[in-house]
């Protein structure tokens, strides 16, 4: 679904990503692992167009990304690329003046054109399926982190992107409420979703990604199936991770 | 003999404190343009040679047209030379010397009219005039619509401008004025008559006679005549005057227009329609200011380097120099590249362009509270910069600016307020020129401000509801959804 080649990413002279490839899947997760600062985040910014990248391609489907393009042709193929990928970011940017619902209806009604009345039943079936449909009218100032999150990510849903992305779902949820998140994720995947998953949580990952991406320093240090990596990892440095982690 | 001499040059020691306004003030009393801390002007030749007469030295005190009679009252001096007329309600708090001149009205039109011939003609047009003056008391009984200046000058020029379309005014002005423009003319012939007196304070009995007195000797002895014919003023009105004066006769006005009293009622009903005129220059500018506010904001935060640059001088010009200053430029510089706008307008347009300014500064700081993350949010989602602006953005923008804009808009209102710099009847003009021609400035001063609050109160209150319904909303919301 998504081909990731050699992708540079530098910033202020220096080097953020250094040559990161991999590839995911139709109907799996790709968790992306590795300490703060390892470039995991503006990988996730390069895959959903916030950030241009310097080097290398990106593939999805029939657009592709490269350094090569002109500016006007880059941003054209980024607005395709968006149709296509959701992303939940870390603090999530739910807009504060308008309703859960709002929220979940503001896209498909004034980007995609979507009657009103018919948006709003998908939303509230997506509201539904994350467990929210009695808070549908609330703002979400109101909502705990966890509500708000699973907000974000039907927001992200209403949208039917072929690919969802996560930066960091754990980092505001306890240990129950991340265990929650997960078999939600999976429920998606088993749906037919194809995700990507950032995060610095091993424990989360695993029983949630099929492979698993580790990084440091802006390179790729291991890329291969979750189970093989977390138990006979290639490389020390994984290694080292891992078991800190654990 | 010598004793006499002696009483004289002591008499020549106490000063004779005469008091007029210069400014604009030819050919009464004015500032020499050759010689510009020198004054000239027949009244200045005049309180001369009174106060040799009365063997006193003068000396002038310059002051404000409009403040004459309190500042008299003040004691700021102890008479006023300065083509007053001896009017009822100027009578309750002054008294008056022996007349020194009988003053004609003419009207002035602009070379190429051809309609206006006489103030008959003018019942549709705007005549300008002098505020609290003959001419304009003349005007409000017959009921042409005027404009009131505080000089001359302004008046013959926004009759040049075409802002006005005549411009009635005591014949002394009108020959100094006109009798040398190339682009005015009289229209029909002066009419009207009244009389020139000087101002004293009531009781001061002992300095009138003195007055008097001084007068008859400049009247017998032909200094005056002298006076006035070389300032081109003299005329048959001026022999019937001083014939019957130096026969003894008291000389009353013909006229008794000048004596028109102050009215209350109508009074209140000219400061309803400044009041109008106020609100509809605040609203008016507000809206110039709203939205001119928003492109300068982006502007001076995302455009290119050269706009951003653009934008930075037109708010620091706009925020760093007074309002007044640039009313001024607006009302009498731009017409000198032949943009003449009329004094509403004007200042509809200045106050508009100068709040501009702060509300741009007010919106760039409300934008810049907005999370970048949230114009993220809306990119992913796949709106367009516009549409992410329009419908994520300035809505959580203008929560935040509500407050500050609401405050702008209050002083915005009383910022109005300047306009009577370019003659805008507004209240503040009003309660100047009315309290001026009654000495009520008690109770005009509280009638304007509850004019002032009335309108202002409600604003605000009517903007803190705005406020906290927008931020009580999602509160209520919740509550609601509790409860069900």
């Amino acid at each position: 679904m998504i081909r990731v080649e050699n992708l540079i990413k530098q910033a202020n002279g220096t080097r953020i990503l250094r040559g990161v490839s991999f590839a995911v899947a139709p109907q799996t997760v790709l968790g992306v692992i590795g300490a703060s600062g390892s470039g995991k985040t503006t990988l996730l910014r390069c895959l959903n167009g916030l950030e241009r990248i310097n080097g290398g391609a990106i593939e999805f489907g029939e657009i592709r990304l490269d350094a090569n393009l002109s500016a006007h042709e880059y941003s054209r193929r980024v607005k395709q690329l968006r149709r296509k990928v959701g992303t939940v970011f870390q603090h999530l940017y739910l807009f504060p003046h308008l309703t859960v619902l709002g929220n979940i209806i503001e896209a498909p009604v004034h980007v995609l054109h979507v009657p009103r009345r018919k948006a709003e039943g998908e939303a509230l079936e997506l509201l539904e399926s994350v467990g929210l449909k009695d808070k549908a009218r609330r703002y979400p100032e109101s909502l705990s982190g966890g509500e708000q999150q699973r907000v974000a990510i039907a927001r992200a849903l209403a949208m039917h992107p072929a690919l969802l992305m996560f930066d960091e779902p754990t980092s505001a949820l306890d240990p129950r409420r991340s265990a929650g998140l997960r078999s939600l994720l999976r429920g998606f995947v088993e749906r037919g979703h194809t995700m990507v998953v950032v995060s610095h949580s091993i424990g989360f990952l695993e029983g949630l990604a099929d492979n698993l991406l580790y990084m440091e320093g802006g390179e790729v240090v291991e890329y291969g199936e979750t189970e093989k990596i977390l138990n006979s990892p290639g490389d020390p440095r994984t290694k080292d991770f891992v078991q800190q982690a654990q | 003999m010598t004793g006499f001499l002696c009483l004289t040059t002591g008499h020549a020691q106490q000063p004779l404190r005469w008091g007029a306004d210069p400014s604009g003030g030819a050919p009464y009393v004015y500032n020499d343009p050759n010689h510009p801390d020198q004054y000239i002007g027949y009244e200045k030749e005049m309180a001369d040679a009174l106060a040799a007469a009365m063997g006193r030295r003068p000396e002038f005190v310059p002051s404000d047209w409009e403040t004459l009679v309190s500042a008299l009252q003040r004691g700021s001096f102890d008479i006023i030379i300065n083509g007053l007329e001896p009017t009822a309600d100027r009578l309750k708090q002054i008294q008056f010397s022996k007349p020194y001149y009988i003053f004609q009205l003419a009207l002035t039109v602009r070379n190429s009219e051809q309609q206006i011939h006489s103030l008959a003609d003018c019942r549709n047009r705007t005549v300008g005039t002098l505020g609290n003056t003959a001419a304009s008391r003349l005007l409000e009984k017959e009921g042409v619509p005027f404009k009131g200046y505080a000089d001359p000058v302004a008046a013959y020029r926004d009759l040049e401008l075409k802002r006005i379309d005549a411009v009635l005014m005591d014949v002394p002005a009108e020959v100094f004025y006109v009798g040398k423009s190339k682009t005015l003319k009289r229209a029909g012939e002066p009419f009207f008559r009244g009389t020139y007196n000087i101002g004293l304070r009531k009781g001061d009995d002992a300095l009138k006679a003195e007055v008097d007195a001084g007068i008859d000797k400049i009247i017998r002895d032909g200094t005056l005549e002298q006076i006035l014919r070389k300032w081109s003023l003299w005329n048959d009105a001026q022999t019937e005057l001083q014939t019957q004066m130096r026969s003894g006769q008291t000389v009353n006005p013909t006229n008794e227009l000048t004596s028109s009293s102050f009215n209350w009622r109508g009074a209140l009903w000219r400061l309803a329609r400044a009041a109008v005129v106020t609100v509809l220059v605040a609203f008016g500018s507000m809206i110039i200011a709203v939205i001119l506010g928003m492109p300068l904001a982006m502007g001076q935060s995302k455009g290119p380097r050269w706009l951003q640059w653009l934008c930075t001088i037109y708010i620091e010009f706009f925020r760093g120099t007074p309002v007044l200053v640039q009313l001024l430029f607006l009302y009498f510089g731009l017409p000198t590249i032949g943009l003449a706008m009329p004094g509403w307008l004007t200042a509809l347009v200045g106050l508009g362009l100068n709040y501009a300014a702060y509300e741009s500064q007010v919106y760039r700081a409300a934008l810049e509270a907005i999370p970048r993350g949230q114009w993220e949010a809306s990119y992913l989602l796949g709106m367009n910069p516009l549409l992410a602006f329009r419908r994520i953005i300035l809505p959580q923008a203008f929560r935040i600016a509500l407050p500050p804009m609401t405050n702008d808009f209050v002083s915005l209102f009383k910022d109005t307020s300047v306009a009577y710099a370019i003659s805008v009847w507004e209240l503040a003009t009003a309660y100047r020129e009315l309290a001026n021609a009654s000495g009520q400035f008690l109770l005009l001063g509280v009638a304007v401000s509850v004019f002032y609050l009335a309108m202002s109160l409600p604003m605000a209150h009517l903007a803190r509801r705005l406020e906290r319904r927008l931020q009580r909303r999602e509160a209520i919301e919740a509550v609601e959804a509790e409860i069900v």
